[in-house]
């Protein structure tokens, strides 16, 4: 690996904002691939992040810190890359369900999964079935991504599926759900297509669920 | 000592006798759809009308037979006081804070007529309601929120963590600051109102935040806290907090209100001499998913570990059933 590379990677880790966009810039104009800075920089960075996140060496805080460094480095090297390089993996539409206007983890899981290459589109908060539904007819996308934090908004989780289902468009669309108070458990009883405990694991879980 | 639910309730708090149960509890909301239509009050009333507020508060000890009477159900009424938008929600939801007016970190000033704002006002009224129904019969519990709840509210929570994470430190501190002077004026009041513990609910999360955040950042506050109010104060913060119960204890509280991921064994083995111990029914997968059966096991793993009150983790999802919430009740009525 580069040692510019190793700096990129070093930089999201320790949380080095102000450095990043330079660390980049300079990784290109040693003619590091724009897909290797990605891939070998910014992302693994996050993969240690995660593992960081984990083991509770690090809280949310510094997990904030550490993404907004990885995408302010993405939005440096993203406009460089080859056009296929560029297509999206799968379009994935995340969201806070009605009652919830937590959204921390949600922003966190996308903008990893905008790290690992899938297009997202972000509903927000307090997100009516309604809208939800409005936006899937729309969009079209290949998996949905619901969030809530409180025990308390849990039961909407479970209505927005049985919605979908109602709707007939629960075939159409995958359904991952996660959050402080969601389990696997939890997944399988309001009939979702999985659950993951955190960002990582949704990345992994997006991956599966579409098979790329 | 008549094993009376007050008497229960404030001997386990300060460690004392044991009566012939264990007492139960709710230091945050028991309120669900099936408490709600058998007492004919609804949110977002009980939010905002001190009888409603009350009389909902009663339905958990006469109905459902909890030994204390709570009656906020939202986290809201001080973020509202101090001007945020606060959206009251409906039967199916809780209220929410809607924009956060401090995004920015300018000053916070608590205002001169904070007490008599309305959101603030209903809660004190419907202590003293309480007090005049079930004084010295029910425990009567108060909640308010700290410096840091209230920080999530006036920045917003990511705002605020990121501050955390970027180690903007002197915008933390100044911001917890200018909040403290808030939960005091808030706690005192409950009191004087009528509640015989109040509740201090500061979501420094575990898994959302670190140990060394708490130590740094909160503990310091949490001790002037604890000097400045003097009634007895039940701290309750959501999350695994295994990593930080001894500061907890370090920072005067004289209870603890904490969540199914703190296994009870290791709290009574780490705190169990130093502070009150209530909880810790899961509320996610036992109590709203589970069944009574489920509920009880947890309740009777709770009072065999040596918790001291017994109840519900955190607020309740609004949809548990009621026979769930019994169940905990049936579990400290067979006794220690």
């Amino acid at each position: 690996m580069s040692d510019t590379l190793q700096q990129i990677k070093d930089a999201v880790i320790t949380r080095q904002r102000a450095e990043i966009e330079g660390l980049v810039t300079r990784a290109i104009e040693e003619g590091v691939e724009p897909k290797s800075i990605i891939d070998h920089g910014l992302i693994s960075a996050m993969d240690v992040i995660g593992q960081q996140f984990s083991d509770s060496e690090i809280f949310v805080p510094e997990m904030l810190v550490s993404a907004l460094t990885m995408k302010l480095g993405l939005d440096t090297v993203k406009p460089l890359l080859k056009s296929e390089e560029n297509e999206p993996k799968g379009t994935i539409i995340v969201g806070t369900v009605k009652g919830d206007i937590h959204d921390i983890g949600k922003n966190i899981v996308k903008m990893m999964l905008e790290g690992a290459g899938f297009k997202v589109v972000d509903l927000g908060v307090d997100l009516t079935v309604e809208k939800l539904i409005e936006q899937i007819e729309a969009i079209g996308p290949d998996i949905l991504g619901l969030s809530a934090l409180l025990t308390t908004s849990m039961p909407e989780m479970k209505r927005t599926v049985q919605e979908l289902r109602e709707k007939g468009l629960r075939k159409k669309v995958k359904v991952m759900v996660g959050g402080a108070p969601v389990s696997n458990s939890f997944s399988e009883e309001i009939g979702a297509d999985g659950y993951g405990a955190d960002a990582a694991e949704a990345v992994v879980l997006a991956r599966q669920l579409i098979g790329v | 000592m008549k094993s009376t639910p007050y008497n229960l309730i404030m001997s386990a708090l300060y460690k004392g006798k044991k009566g012939d149960r264990p007492p139960v509890g709710n230091p945050t909301s028991i309120v669900c759809h099936g408490l709600m239509d058998a007492c004919g009050i609804s949110f977002p009333e009980a939010h905002l009308n001190s009888q409603a507020m009350a009389d909902l508060a009663l339905a958990g000890h006469e109905i459902l037979g909890f030994d204390t009477v709570m009656p906020e159900y939202s986290v809201d009424q001080e973020a509202a006081a101090l001007g945020c938008e606060v959206d009251w929600g409906d039967r199916n939801t809780m209220p929410d804070t809607k924009y956060f007016p401090h995004e920015d970190f300018s000053d916070v000033e608590v205002p001169e007529d904070f007490l008599e704002r309305p959101s603030i006002r209903v809660v004190l009224d419907a202590l003293s309601i309480l007090r005049r129904h079930v004084g010295g019969q029910a425990a009567i519990i108060g909640k308010v929120m700290g410096p840091w709840t209230l920080s999530y509210h006036m920045a917003g929570t990511q705002n605020f963590l990121l501050q955390i994470g970027m180690e903007e430190k002197d915008n933390i501190r100044k911001m917890l600051r200018q909040l403290m002077p808030a939960t005091i004026a808030s706690a005192r009041a409950q009191f004087q109102a009528g509640a015989d513990i109040v509740i201090l609910a500061d979501h420094a999360t575990g898994n959302l935040v670190g140990p060394y955040h708490y130590e740094e950042y909160l503990l310091p506050v949490h001790k002037e806290l604890t000097a400045a109010i003097e009634g007895p104060l039940i701290l309750h913060v959501c999350g695994n907090c295994t990593d930080r119960l001894e500061m907890f204890a370090d920072a005067g509280f004289d209870g603890y209100h904490f969540e199914w991921q703190v296994d009870a064994k290791v709290a009574v083995e780490k705190v169990g001499h130093r502070l009150c111990l209530v909880g810790n029914v899961n509320n996610a997968e036992v109590l709203y998913q589970g069944t009574p059966e489920d509920v009880y096991k947890q309740a009777r793993y709770a009072i065999d570990a040596g918790v001291d009150i017994i109840g519900p983790e955190c607020a309740i999802p609004l949809s548990t059933p009621m026979e769930n919430l019994k169940a905990i009740v049936s579990a400290v009525h067979e006794g220690y």
